[in-house]
């Protein structure tokens, strides 16, 4: 009970925290932060901090080493490396800020407008923008520089120009996807002008990116600015880090120390830039990470190696392995912050025969998929098995004991005595390939049985699942066909290895309801037909009544009750169980959380 | 697919009429000292005045620009001002070289950041960290400076490699890879810090998507499923930023080309800026605006290949 | 340890040469098996065109050298020998200049060398308007006497002449090569080596091989040279330390690496380096009108300590413009302004300018450690001076278009004639504000028509610029030419900025 109460509290401290802290917690963003401010700290009161001028010149001492008059020597003029350092870090930032101005100030704009009113607006500006990129930026800028002269500032505003493409298709791209949302709608209809709408809740969505890219722009602008004026192209009369890189490399001989410092402060100055904007995007996405995401799926990464030594799988306790499926005094949890384990399934025990339908009924975080993927041994590689064993058809796949799944058991079962139908039938074919081949492919790995083979059989299979012209649905590319036929695609797949557990995640919670009836009697013929174990995952009773012949309950990664479906659909004991079943007979999905309790986990 | 490559090239060549536009007319600011400057100091001002009218600088800008177009169209593209070698001539000349050093550089870049950024996708752990790493100080360290340091210490103080190019005409294969040794290596450094992040974030991306869950589910191993399907997914995010890359090298060889003296376009577009020598700057730009339109188009055709999505509409 | 690798190196790029050298002396046929019967010399200029009118003094001179043969030959130490002319001698008042001319020479497209040719030559010059075409604006018309004599007729005396034939309007091409698109790209000439097109990148290298006809063996040291264009002066000193290319023209400062690796060093005076006070007239700052100001601008230089930063003292210093090696010198004048920043504050005061006065002087990149020198020292005695940057391509146009009342510059010191005209007559090009005295006009005339007196007679402008301060010069530098001393040995060339291409020879 307390440890849920704890999770909320954090996340709303964490939502309260600005962006800005979080930035400073992040040792990279800190450092950034640091060197940047002192940069800028050292450029405005650049004419207390120089003992000398830029450009002032000892005639008698040049190309000195460091004293304790010239701090870090004097170059080929006599003039104090020190200094001129001071004074470049105020041209070389103030003219990156220039250029990101400029780019910011074309950009921007260009880019609200063009998102927000589209049209001929919008097509011209693309066009503008092709163009700017496909121009050769440091050819462009040696021509303007050949016209104009060898001004730091003039360079750097023609290149605030050509970089601002980046800033036109941030802001529109973002403007676009928050004009039709409906707090801008809202806004309009109750009257809002079009620029206080711009202004008020446009502006405060491009602004995080904005800054990212700005950061990630002054970089920029500092590198190419120095690469102009190493070329010896820059502005003789002002002290920059590129021109006195310039000056190192004519001197590399005989001072090569003069080299190092502009070289040393152009990568300091443009690392901090980098890091800042990486710690800026890190802060932001944490930030959304916990205020808005509720699902946090971390990537099924299956491919890490059994930890410790190979142990003999352990022998299942006699006079179970009649059992295809048991799962007993299941535990999982996730590694938190502090080290920890926070459960997320916690002593589940169950068991299914073959040929027998176990449902699987809870909510949303209610741990029902996580038990169900960590049969398949498909949990994320952080996840760990905190008690409990797994055991199919008579042998260990999670002996006790063990704290993760035992993959190199689980890879020869998965897809040929196991198999899986997800939740989601589009997301889960891959779309660069064709049914047909990824229909063959397991067939030819697991089964062993040439392409041809295979592909007649997908064909007999496409049509058994009810689809009408399979040899068109194996030609084509899942974004082809419709989310229902799809779902057939998946199960055939699912049946294509004749396994003897079929695990089954929500699988028609995506569907449209009328599709939804024809895909449950598919699975019920097909489980009928091939009589094998069915696990089936779902939230709603009224699947688990067509289908299952046993059913548990789990809440908060507990199992409240479970038995033959009809005695639970008849006298159900636990309240919990009780709330469902009141839920779908009002004919009711449940959207939110009946109680107030339950993980982060689905 | 036809008329996609036929509207692709349409645009392109409009794109390739605004630069020039753009171009020549930018030039006419630069161009006031071009008769003075090829004649040298000791020109007189009759001297000048008839170089301007042999290579019609007295015409006004428009016609100057309707000339030179009518020019181009039929394959002319005049001489330099400066070196009399036809501008063609002096940019097949250059060619090669800019492009044995960028394509070079971008092949390895991406056949190294692919199997960085994987292993740093799929191993994470101490790899992972050190792609970020490096990825920050790969983005850093402009590459320019990277070869100025490269120059200093391998060519000047070890002698390990030319410290300015050996290629010429007829150079044998070992003059090519002794020269372009050391730029090669500046450009993949700071090319691959952050190709290897890209390829790593994209591989990710792809890694959490449902249909891997799906595969693994129905027995595919994970070589499979990385190789065949992940990477293939994860191609278009690493092409686009190689073509970026690519388009980048592009203009960051001209300051590498500078550092060690390589005889190719980069050192072209300084001399040819810098003199304000029309003809040759604007086959420059031309050449390197057709480059960067080709190569988008690939990576349109090979993300439609890839992307059977995209392909049909 | 240091030279290990580096040793190594070398020998790889050595055994490659001789690998190199191997098939073209095989084919060549010409060489005589030393090791070292190849050139390579690094180049900081380019050219514009192989059409020898378009040719330009100084640093492009061994490119046309090595294809096109001058009618006069300047030997290194500035006297001049026969070449393709065998003799010539002026009429009475120094305006026909007959030239008798070698008949036995073929350009390398089998035509032959004659009067005709010579003619044509001259003819091509004068209308091609070529960047040295002022230096023919003397000749009014050339006449073929017979088939090996032409006759040369001037519009007015001109001492310069015979430099000027054997400089860039004395370079012959054949005459049905002159004025085509091809000889702008493929030189076509008889000189002692034949540009080998295929092998050459315009801006990048240019490769000669021995002509093998060539009538003068003894101009002709090498089977092959190789002229590689290398602008930047890091990228030369990289070339020559490396190994890269045998001689080179580098600067004090990079010398130093080169002769730490063991180069030998060869060096002349050939510029004079320091400021132009262009605006004598005060057109535009009238402080410069007063000879009082010029004078305190030259003692306000502090010449010695500049040699010594900018130069690590390799040079001469001097207050004059003329060169050593001229008629026109005169030892005194060195030190005719010794530095005196107190001096120079009181003839600023007695011209009324007490509290000093604003100049603004043009800066080149690359210029940096100059002009902060200049900056601070014209401080030091009350002249404020504003720098401008200007492109480099800009900076040459913008002097002669007299935007600058002062300007750094640095100039090779030629024949006094050569010298007088280039920036001391009221036509010359670095007379933006075409200044003049009658005094000094005289005085000019005199060299002009003074036949072989005529260098003699320039001490006397050499004294009236002096003394008048029409300039600030600081110091001669030294030209600081490095060659692979185990390869090639070079003579310097009196007044040209590089050895011509006779000068080299392979080491004995």
């Amino acid at each position: 009970m307390t440890e849920p109460v704890q999770i909320n509290a954090s996340t709303a401290t964490l939502a309260r925290t600005s962006v800005f802290k979080r930035i400073l917690k992040n040792p990279m963003g800190l450092f950034a932060i640091a060197v940047l401010s002192i940069m800028i700290l050292v450029a405005i009161f650049a004419g207390w901090i120089a003992p000398f001028g830029e450009n002032t010149a000892n005639i008698g001492k040049t190309l000195a080493g460091a004293d304790s008059v010239n701090l870090l020597g004097t170059d080929s003029a006599g003039r104090d490396t020190f200094s001129r350092l001071v004074f470049g870090a105020q041209t070389t930032l103030l003219s990156a800020l220039l250029c990101a101005a400029v780019a910011i100030s074309i950009g921007l704009p260009a880019g609200l407008i063009a998102g927000y009113y589209s049209g001929p607006f919008d097509s011209a500006a693309n066009w503008v923008v092709n163009v700017l990129m496909a121009l050769p930026g440091i050819i462009v800028l040696l021509t303007i520089r050949a016209a104009f002269g060898p001004s730091v500032w003039i360079s750097m505003i023609a290149f605030g120009i050509l970089i601002s493409p980046g800033y036109f298709r941030l802001t529109r791209t973002a403007v676009q996807s928050v004009r039709n949302e409906l707090y801008v709608d809202a806004a309009r209809v109750s009257g809002l002008s079009d620029s206080r709408i711009i202004t008020r809740h446009i502006f405060s969505v491009v602004r995080a990116p904005i800054i990212i890219q700005t950061a990630i722009v002054c970089g920029v602008a500092i590198s190419i600015q120095s690469g102009l004026e190493f070329l010896g192209l820059g502005d003789p009369t002002v002290a920059t880090w590129g021109v006195m890189l310039s000056e190192g490399f004519k001197n590399v001989y005989l001072t090569p120390t003069l080299l190092l410092w502009p070289a040393l402060a152009i990568g300091l100055a443009v690392g901090s830039l980098v890091l800042l904007g990486n710690a800026v995007r890190d802060a932001l996405e944490d930030r959304e990470k916990v205020t808005v995401s509720k699902r946090n799926d971390p990537p099924t990464v299956a491919l890490q190696m059994q930890r410790g030594p190979r142990k003999r799988t352990a022998s299942v306790e006699v006079g179970t392995e009649k059992h295809l499926v048991k799962v007993s005094h299941l535990a999982i949890g996730y590694p938190q912050a502090n080290g920890t384990l926070k459960p997320v399934v916690n002593d589940v025990s169950f068991t299914v025969d073959r040929g027998e339908v176990l449902g699987i009924v809870g909510e949303s975080g209610s741990g029902k998929s996580q038990t169900a993927f960590s049969i398949l041994g498909l949990l994320p590689p952080e996840a760990r098995i905190i008690s409990g064993s797994i055991q199919f058809d008579g042998e260990y796949t999670v002996a006790p004991g063990e704290d993760i799944v035992n993959q190199s058991r689980l890879s020869e079962l998965r897809g040929k005595r196991i198999s899986y139908i997800p939740q989601e039938p589009m997301s889960n074919l891959d779309p660069a390939y064709t049914i047909g081949s990824q229909l063959v492919a397991p067939m030819v790995k697991v089964l062993g049985i040439s392409k041809a083979e295979a592909k007649k059989r997908a064909l007999k299979l496409l049509s058994d699942v009810g689809i009408v012209d399979p040899a068109r649905t194996f030609g084509a590319y899942p974004h082809e066909v419709s989310g229902g036929m799809a779902q057939r695609v998946l199960i055939a797949g699912a049946i294509s290895c004749e396994p003897d557990l079929i695990i089954a995640d929500e699988p028609t919670t995506a569907l449209d309801v009328t599709v939804q009836a024809e895909v449950l009697d598919l699975i019920r013929d097909l489980q009928k037909r091939l009589g094998v174990g069915v696990i089936l995952v779902t939230h709603n009773f009224g699947v688990v009544a067509d289908l299952c012949d046993r059913v548990v309950v789990m809440q908060a990664g507990r199992l409240v009750e479970g038995g033959e479906v009809r005695e639970i659909l008849g006298t159900p004991q636990d309240p919990y169980t009780i709330t469902l079943l009141d839920s779908m007979l009002e004919n009711k999905t449940p959207m939110t959380m009946l109680v107030s309790q339950g993980g982060t986990k689905s | 697919m036809v008329t996609f490559i036929l509207k692709r090239i349409g645009s392109g060549l409009v794109v390739l009429a605004a630069i020039s536009c753009l171009t020549f007319f930018l030039l006419y600011f630069s161009s006031t000292n071009i008769a003075r400057n090829i004649l040298g100091e000791y020109a007189t001002p009759e001297q000048v005045a008839a170089k301007q009218a042999e290579l019609g600088l007295d015409q006004p800008i428009f016609s100057r620009f309707l000339a030179w177009v009518a020019e181009a169209l039929t394959g002319n593209f005049g001489t330099s001002w400066f070196t009399n070698e036809s501008v063609v001539q002096a940019i097949s000349n250059r060619l090669p070289v800019t492009l044995a050093l960028v394509v070079t550089s971008i092949v390895i870049i991406a056949i190294l950041s692919t199997l960085i950024g994987v292993a740093a996708a799929v191993k994470r752990g101490w790899i992972d960290r050190a792609v970020q790493i490096a990825a920050v100080i790969g983005d850093a360290i402009p590459n320019f400076v990277l070869a100025i340091v490269f120059v200093t210490i391998f060519a000047i103080q070890l002698g390990f490699f030319p410290a300015t190019s050996s290629i010429q005409p007829g150079a044998d294969g070992g003059a090519w890879v002794a020269s372009l040794t050391l730029p090669v290596i500046a450009l993949v450094i700071s090319g691959l810090t952050s190709g290897a992040q890209q390829v790593r974030s994209a591989v990710i991306k792809q890694l959490e998507k449902d249909y891997v869950r799906t595969l693994r589910s129905r027995g595919i191993s994970e070589g499979v499923i990385l190789f065949k399907h992940v990477l293939r997914s994860a191609a278009p995010a690493g092409l686009t930023v190689l073509s970026l890359q690519f388009i980048g090298m592009l203009g960051g060889v001209v300051i590498i080309e500078q550092i060690f003296a390589l005889p190719g376009m980069g050192a072209l577009a300084v001399q040819s800026t810098t003199l304000g020598d029309t003809p040759l700057v604007m086959g420059v730009v031309l050449y390197t605006v057709i480059i960067v339109i080709l190569v988008n188009l690939l990576v349109d055709l090979a993300n439609g290949w890839l992307n059977p999505k995209v392909r049909v509409s | 340890m240091k030279f290990g690798p580096r040793a190594t190196s070398v020998a790889i790029l050595a055994a490659a040469a001789v690998a190199l050298s191997g098939c073209a002396s095989s084919s060549g046929g010409s060489s005589s098996g030393a090791a070292t019967d190849t050139l390579t010399i690094g180049s900081l200029s380019n050219i514009t065109s192989f059409d020898p009118a378009q040719a330009h003094l100084g640093h492009q001179m061994p490119l046309y050298q090595a294809a096109y043969d001058t009618l006069i030959l300047r030997k290194p130490d500035g006297s001049f020998a026969p070449m393709l002319a065998t003799e010539w001698k002026y009429n009475e008042d120094n305006t026909v200049l007959t030239v008798d001319l070698r008949d036995d020479v073929t350009f390398t497209d089998g035509e032959k060398f004659d009067a005709e040719a010579a003619k044509a030559n001259l003819d091509h010059f004068k209308s091609a308007n070529g960047p040295d075409a002022a230096q023919g604006g003397s000749i009014s018309s050339v006449d073929v006497v017979d088939e090996d004599t032409i006759d040369i007729t001037l519009s007015a005396a001109d001492p310069a002449m015979e430099y000027y034939l054997s400089q860039v309007p004395g370079l012959m091409g054949s005459p049905k090569a002159l004025g085509t698109e091809e000889v702008k790209t493929v030189p076509v000439g008889s000189g002692p080596y034949v540009l080998d097109a295929k092998a050459s990148v315009n801006g990048s290298q240019f490769v000669y091989t021995a002509n093998k006809d060539y009538w003068n063996k003894d101009l002709q040291k090498f089977s092959k040279v190789t002229i590689k264009i290398l602008a930047d002066v890091t990228a030369r000193t990289n070339a020559v330390v490396s190994g890269q290319v045998d001689a080179v023209l580098l600067d004090a400062k990079n010398g130093k690496q080169a002769e730490g690796a063991g180069l030998e060093q060869v060096s002349y005076p050939v510029d004079w380096n320091g400021l132009f006070l262009f605006d004598r007239d005060g057109k535009n700052t009238p402080a410069l009108a007063d000879v009082r100001v010029r004078q305190a601008i030259n003692y306000a230089f502090d010449r010695e300590t500049m040699l010594e930063q900018l130069s690590l003292g390799h040079g001469e210093v001097t207050a004059q413009i003329f060169g050593k090696t001229t008629d026109a010198y005169i030892p005194e004048l060195d030190d005719a302004y010794a530095y005196d920043p107190a001096k120079a504050k009181s003839l600023l005061a007695e011209a009324g300018y007490a509290d000093g006065f604003e100049l603004t002087l043009p800066i080149l990149p690359g210029t940096e450690a100059i002009m902060a020198m200049v900056q601070q020292q014209m401080a030091d005695v009350g002249i404020t001076v504003k720098q401008e940057a200007v492109p480099q391509a800009n900076y040459v146009t913008d002097l002669q278009a007299a935007k600058y009342s002062a300007a750094w510059f640095s100039v090779f010191q030629g024949e006094p004639w050569v010298a007088i005209k280039q920036a001391i007559g009221p036509q010359a090009a670095y007379n933006p504000f075409k200044t003049t005295t009658p005094e000094l006009q005289e005085a000019i005339d005199a060299v002009q028509f003074g036949g072989d007196e005529s260098g003699e007679l320039a001490k006397k402008v050499n004294q009236y610029v002096t003394d008048e301060a029409w300039f600030a010069p600081w110091y001669r530098i030294d030209q600081m030419f490095y060659v692979d001393g185990t390869k090639i040995a070079v003579e310097p060339q009196a007044q040209q900025a590089i050895p011509s291409i006779y000068n080299y020879a392979p080491a004995s």
